[in-house]
């Protein structure tokens, strides 16, 4: 959210103010979400879950049963998405993770240009709306037959005319029927020669808008592929500052039993990798601790090398 | 046949599907393009297909092609006389210059 000094955190609950690196909001029932979203500068978090209720007399929101709830500290680095948040029940995509620590330490990789290029051209590239080419095709459906139906008409009318005239007879009537068929005639054709204009052009619109998406769609590609090999890149250099972190990570007997059993460090529990993860990472916004590994907030915050809301899971 | 082409990843997976659960209507598959069977049944896909994916789902009618109704024998003629070629790499605006074959622009500006 907003700035509270340097790295301390400032974490105001209705009335009451807590500050430091290290701020233990155990007793208050909290939920853990809700700490988090007032971390990630979501403002307007009721403790106790009250939407609206109390809420609705503004900013400096008065308390009511638990009292609105605000955190003041530096904003988070995308690393907070994954290891801002450390409880029993989450899970963590490790290497993405660890790639986004890497980042927050100010590494950067061998791709990047190239990825910045990419995403320029993609925010540059313009996909056109479809264009409505059902009403186009309606349209031309059936101009074929009126004029096919004009024609005929304007056929028969002639051919009267003809025996009309050689017969000797009056003919006037037929006459201005045969103009007005003529007419006709030529509005079907005009009519069709449009339809089959505006068709086209519908058409030539959405070739050019799937030959847009074609070319979005090569540059996505592209660009998640170059983004993989960045995160590789990263994970490949931070991955024995990882491995060291998971083997200092405070866990119970049992985990650490299991710990050992595995030999890689990106199969440890989630708990543990996150640990590890925010050790390694350089983090500015607090870490919500909702788990059980830390005997004291500032234990966490010293380990974790950063600042720590600890609250119940 | 009415030839079927998905342009985004979802019309692609829709696509495959109905060509799964209706393989009496699908003459060929290729990837993100199908073509389908002359019938009101394989229209109906479809269309289907172009209601849930709009401008992602592209829907042609094909015609089966007649050499010999759509273009005159010179150019039947040219095509065979072309892969007779005895150098490979000759180009075939090369090849038909200065013969009665006719050229690439020519070719080009005759609709079938």
């Amino acid at each position: 959210m907003s700035n509270a000094g340097s790295t301390g955190v400032e974490v105001r609950v209705g009335e009451e103010t807590h500050s430091g690196r290290a701020v233990d909001l155990t007793g208050l029932h909290a939920g853990s979400q809700r700490v988090v979203a007032a971390v990630r500068g979501e403002v307007g978090v009721d403790v106790d879950g009250a939407d609206g209720d109390d809420a609705t007399d503004g900013a400096d929101a008065a308390d009511s049963g638990g009292g609105r709830l605000a955190v003041a500290c530096p904003d988070p680095r995308a690393v907070h998405e994954y290891v801002g948040h450390v409880r029993p029940s989450m899970g963590l995509r490790v290497r993405t993770a660890l790639s986004a620590a890497a980042r927050s330490r100010g590494a950067s990789a061998p791709q990047d240009d190239r990825i910045e290029a990419l995403r320029q051209r993609l925010a540059d590239l313009e996909v056109p709306e479809p264009p409505e080419t059902a009403a186009a095709r309606r349209r031309v459906a059936g101009t074929e037959a009126a004029v096919e139906r004009a024609r005929e008409r304007v056929a028969a009318l002639r051919g009267r005319l003809q025996a009309g005239r050689e017969a000797g007879r009056d003919v006037s009537d037929v006459e201005s029927d045969l103009a007005e068929a003529t007419r006709e005639l030529s509005e079907c054709e005009t009519e069709r020669a449009a339809a089959r204009e505006a068709l086209e052009r519908a058409q030539r619109q959405a070739r050019e808008r799937r030959d847009a998406s074609d070319r979005r769609r090569q540059l996505e590609d592209r660009l998640a592929n170059l983004e993989r090999a960045a995160r590789r890149d990263l994970v490949e250099r931070f991955r024995d500052e990882f491995a060291d972190a998971v083997a200092v990570a405070p866990a119970s007997e049992a985990a650490v039993a299991e710990r050992e059993a595995v030999a890689d460090p990106f199969e440890t529990d989630a708990v543990t990798a996150a640990l590890a993860v925010g050790r390694v990472a350089d983090l500015r916004a607090p870490v919500v601790v909702a788990c059980d590994r830390f005997d004291t907030p500032e234990a966490a915050t010293d380990w974790l090398g950063a600042p720590v809301i600890r609250v119940s899971p | 046949m009415l030839l079927v082409v998905a342009y985004s990843r979802a019309a692609r997976r829709t696509l495959r599907n109905v060509c799964r659960s209706h393989g009496e209507s699908v003459v060929r598959r290729f990837g993100r393009v199908a073509l389908l069977a002359e019938t009101a049944f394989a229209a109906f896909q479809a269309l289907r297909l172009r209601e849930k994916h709009g401008g992602d789902i592209q829907i042609e009618r094909t015609r089966p092609f007649n050499e010999f109704e759509a273009v005159d024998e010179p150019v039947r003629e040219a095509a065979r006389a072309y892969e007779q070629r005895d150098r490979p790499s000759l180009p075939y605006r090369t090849f038909a210059d200065g013969t009665d074959h006719p050229d690439p622009e020519q070719l080009r500006n005759t609709e079938l």
